[in-house]
């Protein structure tokens, strides 16, 4: 067990590479609810498959060993190989403390995962999970965050994938005080394919990090990430993604995009995309853009009648709009642009 | 003639003293960009109710110049004089109100809208307009109904309608989707700005229709162009050359016809 005293001295900090544009350390103050408990998620598991507390996956992150530190158990998830249930796993209530989640599908197995982070006021909530995709298994996580101003999380997943396996990832980040969303994709197998997009929408003082790490040992993988940001006020996206391909990874199909929109010049967009790449024959691109709004578009459509705040939302909303285009749940995407549009017009006040 | 009948249903039934209605431009002096460069030096002009004026004159003479600040656009601001529709002080407005006031703009150069259907666009617009005017909005099933007919008198595509406003059209295209704009939302003032550049011959005699089925007593228009062509099919009441940044000659009908042969060089500055 690691003291409660001195666990903000173990959190990761700017001077850690991987954290220069998110310091937790520096976020969150001694005492901080939620810094060294357990916590107490609520989970509605599809018919057929139950939650079982027990040892779980091993993390090597350090927000991961934190976790395990302050978490106690794992809350584990088994989807038997070939089973497709109808529902999703649905995960909420993770509002602060430390929490582990292990989910395993079998070969062949498929699993919907719909996780709501929503945090309380000066609340500190971190979530480590573990997954792990069996030959042929396909994994669609769909994870919607929004914590108020001052409340600060860090979310990481890592994920072992198998040949033939098929990763969806969909996120929609409201930003909170701090947050960090960490994916972490192993492929362990030939013919992976993924696809791991994300939104971020940020006003007033907020922080969204969206980190991602992509390794990849094995030919003819297929992987696509887009993640898209609008930054108001004060606030600050950051977008961090590393393609690793190794040698033996030929005919890897690999893009990376992050593009945002800076409606602020005291709002903050970093970024870094990566591509380490050691095999002669794949096809790996990134690209990285930001940019505000077009402001001929915005007059013509003044011009027509539509007044500014309501025009800035329509570019703003088409410019996402890409993120959430390949979901298959119709009614998953209009609820997640729903929210969207909540957002703008809450925040470009019309 | 084309039957644009039913564009007389649906106005709702707000008031507006349709006589009222005219463009008065007073001595305008507008400079243009971060190099406030001076376009406009003096320019008067008046549109009657239920007339069409058209401008022509000189590339770079100032004729776009005058469409933006009459719509308000950034980056072009009025130094001296004033400029007024139906009464009301137009350059006091943002562009929205002064397009809910009833003001239309046909683009030289229609934008592209990304991601924003065309019908999404213009519903959008149109209710925006409505609602600023205190009117009801307009259901979905009427607008569609609307569109629809309105798409088939001027030759569109219904799958041009789903498409991202001027998204990939071509430039006759996006001339036609500014009618269609345009008769969509009925304005009572209407500028446009060369929409008969880039039209092919039947394109432009679908516009013109258009235009002339829109002419009224309670409606003004003010058409630059540098073709007598579109003229042959919209006569105009008065005719104006703008060069050196002012309404430097005016005349009828015909003195266009005598323009487009004898060149513009007797009114340069
Ligand atoms: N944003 C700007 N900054 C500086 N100068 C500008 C800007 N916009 C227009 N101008 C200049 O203003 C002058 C008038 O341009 P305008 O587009 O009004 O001409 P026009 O009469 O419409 O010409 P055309 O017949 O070619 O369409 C030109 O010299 C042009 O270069
Ligand atoms: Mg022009």
């Amino acid at each position: 067990m690691v003291g409660v005293m001195n666990i903000i001295n173990q959190l990761p900090h700017r001077r850690m590479e991987a954290w220069k544009w998110t310091d937790v350390s520096r976020a969150v103050p001694e005492g901080m609810p939620g810094l060294s408990l357990a916590m107490a998620p609520r989970f509605t598991p599809p018919a057929g498959i139950s939650v079982m507390q027990g040892e779980g996956a091993t993390s090597d992150t350090v927000m991961g060993k934190l976790a395990a530190n302050f978490a106690g158990q794992s809350w584990n998830f088994h989807v038997p190989a070939n089973t497709h249930p109808a529902d999703s796993l649905l995960i909420e209530n993770l509002i602060s403390g430390h929490g582990r989640i292990t989910i395993k599908l079998e070969k062949g197995a498929s699993l919907t995962v719909v996780e709501h982070h929503k945090g309380a006021d000066k609340s500190f909530a971190n979530i480590d999970m573990q997954i792990h995709l069996a030959e042929g298994a396909k994994l669609t996580r769909i994870l919607v965050h929004d914590d108020p101003e001052t409340a600060t999380r860090i979310s990481t997943a890592s994920l072992t994938a198998e040949k033939d396996t098929k990763f969806e990832q969909y996120v929609l980040s409201f930003g909170g005080a701090l947050f960090r969303l960490e994916t972490r994709l192993y492929g362990k197998g030939e013919g992976i394919e993924a696809h791991m997009n994300g939104a971020y929408l940020l006003s007033g003082d907020k922080h969204t990090d969206m980190t991602s790490h992509t390794e990849l040992s094995h030919p003819n993988c297929h992987i696509r990430q887009s993640v898209k940001g609008v930054v108001t006020d004060k606030a600050r996206g950051v977008f961090q993604g590393k393609f690793h391909v190794e040698k033996e990874a030929q005919h890897t199909d690999a893009e990376m995009r992050h593009d945002a929109l800076m409606l602020s010049d005291r709002a903050q967009i970093r970024s870094k995309p990566e591509l380490e790449i050691y095999a002669d024959d794949v096809a790996c691109a990134h690209g990285n853009t930001i940019g505000a709004l077009d402001e001929s578009a915005l007059f013509y459509m003044r011009q027509r009648g539509i007044p500014l705040a309501q025009a800035k939302a329509l570019l703003t909303e088409a410019f996402l709009a890409s993120v959430f285009d390949d979901m298959a749940d119709e009614d998953m995407k209009a609820s997640l642009m729903k929210q969207i549009n909540q957002w703008l017009e809450a925040s470009y006040g019309f | 003639m084309l039957d644009l009948s039913f564009l007389l249903f649906g106005r709702g039934n707000y008031q507006i003293d349709w006589n009222k209605i005219m463009l008065k431009i007073n001595d305008l002096h507008a400079v243009v960009g971060e190099a406030r460069s001076q376009i406009l030096t003096g320019l008067s002009l008046k549109v009657p109710a239920g007339e069409v004026h058209a401008i022509m004159g000189p590339n770079g003479a100032g004729k776009s110049t005058l469409s933006y600040v009459l719509t308000g656009r950034d980056d072009y601001e009025v130094t001296e004089g004033t400029v007024e529709l139906g009464g009301q002080n137009l350059l006091d407005m943002e562009p929205e109100e002064r397009a809910a006031s009833g003001l239309f703009l046909s683009f030289q150069y229609p934008l592209e809208i990304p991601g924003v259907p065309t019908m999404t666009f213009l519903k959008t617009a149109l209710n925006a307009q409505r609602k600023a005017r205190g009117e009801e909005e307009m259901g979905a099933p009427e607008f569609l109904k609307k569109a629809r007919a309105l798409a088939k008198e001027l030759k569109i595509k219904p799958d041009m309608l789903k498409r991202p406003l001027n998204v990939g059209f071509s430039g006759g295209e996006k001339k036609r989707m500014e009618i269609f704009q345009m008769m969509m939302l009925e304005p009572s003032f209407i500028v446009m700005d060369e929409t008969d550049s880039g039209l092919d011959v039947d394109a432009l005699r679908i516009v013109a229709d258009g235009v002339n089925s829109l002419r009224s007593p309670d409606r003004g228009m003010l058409i630059i162009t540098h073709y007598q062509r579109l003229l042959d099919y919209i006569t105009p009441d008065k005719v104006h050359v703008l060069a050196g940044g002012k309404i430097a000659a005016s005349g009828d009908a015909d003195f266009a016809k005598l323009l487009e042969k004898e060149g513009y060089d007797k009114y340069a500055a």
